[in-house]
């Protein structure tokens, strides 16, 4: 029984779907060999200022895929963020991409004072750099407030501001072609809490999850997102997991797992399609996310006394 | 929100009506799909609905970082801090508590942490240019009883402490009238207390100050070993109020919490600790910590004048802007001050 002002919706509907199918997936087809070309004649990776991780994530943080990054209260998540979205706007001549960045905020960990001493640092650091006369002109432009104004700050205080924001992101990345990163500090704030049905949880994660790698796919986007720790009980042992569950760990591309080792800060890949699963050391100072200091030994390090008010030059802070 | 405010056309109006979607924020939770067969409406037309709801659910835009820096956006970023009222302490903590996030305070029984507490809440009435943010505290106790007699000698001598502010300012500031306490001696009673009465304190613009002292009991006490999961919950519903509270007033927040010992520091630990106690609670509330501060006894006193007093350590153990970093502090007549360590008399 269908009155026939719906029959011809039905018709109208699926003459757009059979449309827009047909036109998607001629755009889509590719080889795999033409894939390797264009991975290959692109910068793809926004270096961490760790080598150290930069060589065990090959490169740094993928554009096109999804990194996540998880780790205990404190550890540099945040720090890790700021330092990306600083990062991806190095300019093209000093290696970098000289992009923009969309950073979503719903912790509250966004705090302009740390980002200004870490875009100075970048800034400082590619300024000792300077060689040639691309670079002499790129760096008038490469200042702590071209940074920041390249860095578009999102506040999200639940998780459907976080749904709103998302929806209409593609929009955003449509007009703002050089937004090369995305990071969301953290995911799982705002979906740890006002839920009593886990189900409903998941499906929005999920849905969530497929959002993300089609914009970082469609938009050449690095998406960075950064998950707290959970207590899983086995019997009568209990483990630290990334939080919000099992079928989240499928989303993203590479997980990336921070931890303390007594006082080493340790970056581990347990999730990586073409990287071996390595853990590296680094360190936080007052620049930002760095590589543990080589000349100090680790047995040697002296713990915190009283009295040790200063501690020199490379002060250790944390997130 | 209502739907009333949207502009919408009629076709999709009617769709939302034959959907039964009550309120604007259910549109982002069901999948594009599935509000396609609920409103019967065209995927295009779908895609209008979901944008027109999620333009109605979001603050703001993207906003650039650098008209935060130039203060074009204060609803975002104040640049506000809530001063200790010592310049030795506000130099550790870069200018003072932070107005957006939870700021937890932990230590032994007699570190001090009451008192810094105590000391906050009369800070907050200054005016922005001395480090206050010109309104009062609410203090919620949950351990013991105000200690009001502490903070009456505090008030008379805040001309001591806070010798850079004209003593006129400070004889017009009415202090004891602004600092609002609570007494909640159960779970229950909290929980009221932080949905009812503290949020319409910090809407009026009563209050720019939650202090809760301490977290630790209620959880500690009111929960046996075997209920930990409702343990669990229970203390994520209570953290994700106050980092709400926070955000949505930006508010500081201190969260005084007890320390628990520490037996083996293995892979689980949230960091290099200094001694061998940790703050209690777990990881459940540690996640909802922005800056997390912890107070303990030295074994060393420190003279000054005819006053004496233990020396304590604050150290910062993490916060996003903080280097992990500590400053030696004693607790005077007059309030909680950090000490050089020229002064330092063993």
């Amino acid at each position: 029984m269908f009155c026939v002002a719906e029959a011809s919706l039905y018709q109208q509907e699926a003459l757009e779907a059979v449309r827009r199918e047909g036109g998607g997936a001629a755009v889509e087809s590719l080889t795999a060999l033409e894939l390797l070309q264009k991975e290959d004649e692109e910068l793809r990776s926004i270096v961490t200022f760790s080598s150290q991780l930069d060589a065990a994530l090959g490169g740094g943080v993928q554009i096109g895929k999804t990194t996540e990054i998880s780790g205990g209260p404190g550890v540099g998540k945040t720090q890790l963020c700021l330092q990306l979205a600083v990062d991806v706007q190095v300019p093209q001549c000093f290696g970098g991409l000289g992009g923009q960045v969309v950073y979503i905020d719903t912790e509250g960990g966004f705090l302009l004072q740390r980002v200004v001493d870490i875009a100075a640092a970048a800034v400082r650091h590619c300024s000792l750099l300077v060689e040639d006369d691309e670079q002499h002109v790129a760096i008038d432009t490469f200042t702590v407030e071209t940074v920041l104004s390249n860095m578009f700050l999102v506040r999200c205080h639940d998780y459907v501001e976080l749904l709103a924001e998302l929806h209409l992101l593609s929009d955003f990345l449509s007009n703002h072609p050089r937004v090369r990163l995305l990071v969301i500090d953290s995911v799982a704030c705002p979906f740890r809490k006002h839920f009593d049905e886990l189900s409903q949880r998941t499906r929005l994660l999920n849905g969530l999850a497929q959002q993300l790698i089609a914009m970082a796919t469609s938009h050449e986007i690095a998406v960075v997102i950064t998950n707290q720790m959970t207590t899983r009980v086995h019997g009568s042992q209990s483990q630290l997991v990334p939080a919000l569950g099992d079928s989240w760990g499928h989303a993203p591309t590479t997980r990336l797992l921070l931890q303390w080792m007594g006082p080493h800060r340790l970056a581990a890949i347990f999730k990586s399609p073409d990287h071996m699963n390595s853990t590296v050391q680094y360190q936080i100072t007052s620049d930002g996310f760095r590589d543990a200091d080589q000349s100090e030994q680790p047995q040697r390090k002296r713990p915190r006394t009283d009295t040790d008010q200063s501690a020199g030059h490379q002060r250790d802070t944390s997130c | 929100m209502d739907w009333k405010h949207l502009e919408m056309s009629p076709k999709i109006r009617a769709g939302v009506r034959r959907a039964k979607l009550r309120s604007v924020s259910d549109v982002l939770c069901v999948s594009g799909p599935d509000l396609q067969r609920l409103t019967r409406l065209s995927r295009s037309d779908v895609q209008e609905l979901l944008t027109a709801a999620a333009t109605a659910c979001r603050r703001h835009p993207p906003v650039p970082a650098l008209q935060l820096l130039r203060g074009e956006c204060r609803r975002l970023e104040s640049g506000l801090r809530l001063s200790v009222g010592c310049p030795v302490l506000d130099e550790l903590l870069r200018g003072g508590l932070p107005v957006g996030g939870v700021t937890e305070l932990s230590g032994e029984s007699g570190a001090g942490k009451t008192q810094l507490a105590l000391q906050l809440c009369l800070s907050v009435l200054y005016p922005p240019q001395y480090g206050g943010l010109n309104s009062g505290a609410v203090y919620i106790c949950t351990e013991d009883s105000f200690p009001i007699r502490r903070l009456q000698q505090l008030i008379r001598e805040q001309s001591e402490l806070r010798s850079d502010v004209p003593s006129s300012l400070i004889r017009g500031l009415r202090f004891s009238d602004h600092v609002y306490i609570e007494h909640a001696a159960d779970l229950d009673s909290l929980q009221v207390c932080l949905s009812r009465r503290v949020p319409l304190l910090l809407a009026r613009g009563l209050v720019r100050l939650l202090v809760v002292d301490s977290v630790a009991a209620l959880f500690r006490c009111e929960f046996q070993a075997a209920d930990w999961l409702e343990r669990t919950k229970q203390l994520l519903s209570f953290s994700s109020t106050l980092h709400h509270l926070s955000l949505e007033f930006t508010t500081p927040v201190l969260c005084i919490n007890q320390v628990t010992n520490v037996f083996d520091s293995s892979g689980d630990s949230l960091g290099p600790l200094s001694s061998n106690v940790s703050p209690a609670l777990g990881l459940a509330w540690a996640n909802q910590v922005m800056v997390r501060l912890m107070m303990r006894r030295l074994h060393m006193t420190v003279a000054r004048g005819d006053q004496c007093s233990v020396l304590r350590r604050l150290e910062v153990m993490f916060a996003p802007h903080l280097a992990r970093d500590g400053r030696n502090v004693a607790v005077w007549r007059e309030g909680v001050q950090g000490v050089s360590d020229t002064q330092t008399d063993t």
